[in-house]
């Protein structure tokens, strides 16, 4: 049986009322996340380019929900029941064991996007199949560069896996290699990319685990209410203003990256969105490095890193 | 007219010299963005569409308008000749667009400070992208409504000028007239319809769909990022607010619908708190609320579509209205 045709069965066997899965985009080969009823399950498709991680539409919806996770998925959907966010009870996970995603921005570069018809995995090679004929390249050239240095390619919660469990890479190689550069090399290289942020705040909005109400780079408004005056509202804690430059960019990405110490699941959405490209997960990265040499604590444990940390003293 | 050489390089050479703000595409890893330049080795012309819109040369993401401390230092606003090298029909469009939202009515003096020298040079468009539907808005893009247009055509250049400003720039260039037959090459180039999506805006329909579900379906997966509005070249909204406390300065910035805090009254009530809300609001905002300064607040460069996180497709969404 194809890979679809068994994830479409376990969907169907879960029995719930909502189904979280990818449907092939119109005009196009990539793959979105949609919300479908038991009856539109025939729709659902599954390829190297379902990209996106399906555990922040999950927030949105109550009931008995059925969703399809890769291995980077999934360890955001654990996050997030560890965090409180969302039950497992309410949730029938269909893994799967992730072979990598492919950078559609790379793909486009490749083949004219709307010529190509089907894409799928066939041992190391990417099958595209073009309006006539087909074209094949070695996956490694279009794989997006985060699956490379992938965890847990197989989810580490599920109810159906489909594919055969795969093993993780657990060293820090890339970022081994960013800390050999020299103080002023490594500041100047940050500069360079974070100059390019236009703040539209997209590494934040699609960023699974970033789902407080108030963020930091807001102005609060928690503290707005009828009853507020004129004064206290003119004086709402402004963490981090508007000004797009590299250095205030530089703050806003590293604030962000360090509220997701010890949670970050490595699906790559905030790189993957931004549209110009600043390397996110090297930060997400590094700060993961930090949190397993300091404090010891790995991904996998049970327990949130934040209670963990003994912040309080005695 | 026909160009021999570089002409674009050339034409920023000139420009830089004669002290005009260039703006053109430069090229980071495998994409181009339009920033200022200062000299032409920066630029890189190999591209179909940078990933943000030209309107930052007129509409800058940030803008001083003044300081403060003790006293309030005004900062005079200047008239600047800017340039932007490289444009395509649809942004040149845009900046059209923009004119009638900053200069009709209220002049903006900040917005007209940088538009009044703006000095366009387009290039035509040699292929359409996947996603773009710029002709379902009556735009050529290969006669773009900018003061220049360079047409490349198979290993000739031509050269056209629009209007005085672009005339009197060309003048300065040594061209060689057209012969009646590259005349009938260049014509017949510019005629041609390049194949794209289209898009089929029906206002009344959209008009009535205002209370249907069908916007909370299609927000769904909207992620209230500000990704359609940053790289859109017709978004024009900003906010204006003070940075640094007992000194520091007070900015326009741009701002985004999609935000919610954007909305936000000081009495705590939003009328747009919902994504859905927000989201239906942008394609209003596109093909309904604008039309009172007499136009769709779309070029069809299908930034949107291309750079969407969640793969919301302005052409889907609005032939799909009910």
């Amino acid at each position: 049986m194809r890979e679809v045709e068994r994830i479409r069965e376990a969907l169907r066997n879960s029995n719930a009322e909502k189904i979280v899965a990818f449907v092939k985009k119109e005009n196009e080969p990539r793959e979105v996340l949609a919300v479908l009823s038991q009856e539109e399950i025939d729709r659902v498709t599954f390829s190297p380019l379902s990209v996106n991680n399906p555990a922040k539409l999950l927030m949105q919806l109550n009931g008995k929900i059925a969703v399809v996770a890769k291995g980077c998925d999934a360890m955001a959907i654990r996050q997030l029941i560890k965090e409180g966010k969302l039950k497992r009870e309410n949730l029938f996970i269909v893994g799967i064991s992730c072979k990598g995603v492919a950078n559609y921005r790379k793909l486009s570069k490749i083949e004219k996007l709307s010529k190509i018809k089907e894409v799928y995995l066939e041992g190391d090679e990417l099958v595209l199949k073009l309006e006539n004929g087909e074209k094949r390249i070695p996956f490694i050239e279009v794989m997006e560069e985060n699956c490379l240095y992938c965890r847990n390619p197989t989810p580490v919660i599920y109810d159906v896996l489909i594919g055969e469990p795969r093993n993780g890479i657990t060293d820090f190689r890339d970022i081994e290699e960013m800390e050999k550069m020299s103080r002023e090399e490594r500041w100047n290289y940050w500069i360079s990319q974070f100059e390019r942020c236009i703040r539209c705040h997209a590494c934040r909005s699609v960023c699974p685990l970033c789902y407080c109400e108030e963020c930091m780079v807001d102005p609060s408004n928690l503290a707005i209410s009828p009853m507020s005056t004129a004064e206290e509202k003119a004086s709402y804690p402004r963490l981090l203003g508007k000004t797009v430059n590299a250095k205030d960019n530089a703050i806003y990405h590293i604030i962000r990256v360090l509220h997701h110490a010890g949670r970050c699941s490595g699906c790559g959405e905030c790189e993957r969105a931004c549209p110009m490209e600043l390397p996110l997960r090297k930060l997400e990265r590094k700060l993961e490095k930090v949190v397993r040499e300091i404090f010891g604590y790995d991904l996998n444990e049970d327990v949130p890193f934040f209670s963990k940390l003994d912040i309080v003293g005695d | 007219m026909i160009y021999e050489g570089d002409f674009l390089r050339d034409a920023i050479s000139k420009l830089i010299a004669e002290g005009y703000v260039v703006f053109a595409p430069v090229k980071f890893k495998d994409f181009h963005i339009f920033r200022e330049i200062k000299s032409a080795e920066e630029a890189d012309f190999d591209y179909l569409l940078p990933r943000n819109s030209a309107k930052i040369a007129v509409f800058p993401e940030n803008e001083v308008l003044m300081r403060y401390s003790s006293w309030i230092e005004e900062i005079p606003i200047e008239e600047k000749k800017i340039a932007i090298v490289g444009i395509r029909a649809c942004d040149a469009k845009a900046i059209k667009l923009l004119d009638r939202h900053f200069l009709e009515g209220f002049v903006d003096p900040y917005y007209r400070s940088r538009r009044e020298k703006l000095l366009t040079i387009a290039i035509a468009c040699e292929e359409a992208g996947v996603n773009c539907f710029c002709q379902s808005f009556g735009i050529n893009p290969r006669k773009p409504e900018a003061d220049v247009v360079v047409l490349k055509i198979g290993e000739k250049l031509f050269l056209k000028g629009n209007s005085d400003a672009g005339s009197s720039f060309l003048s300065k260039f040594n061209l060689k007239e057209e012969s009646d037959e590259e005349s009938k090459i260049r014509q017949k180039f510019e005629e041609e319809k390049l194949e794209m999506r289209k898009i089929e805006v029906d206002v009344e329909k959209l008009k009535k769909s205002f209370d249907s579900s069908y916007w909370k379906e299609v927000a769904i997966n909207c992620k209230s990022c500000g990704i359609c509005t940053y790289l859109c070249p017709t978004c024009f909204c900003f906010d204006i607010y003070d940075e640094g406390e007992s000194r520091g300065v007070r900015i326009r910035a741009w701002d985004s619908c999609q935000f919610p805090l954007h909305t936000l009254e000081s009495s705590s009530h939003n009328p747009r708190a919902e994504k859905w809300q927000r989201l239906r609001n942008r394609f209003y905002d596109k093909f309904y609320y604008n039309l009172r300064k007499g136009d769709f607040y779309c070029v069809g460069c299908g930034r949107c579509i291309d750079f969407c996180p969640a793969g919301i497709d302005i052409v889907d969404v609005i032939s799909g209205v009910r």
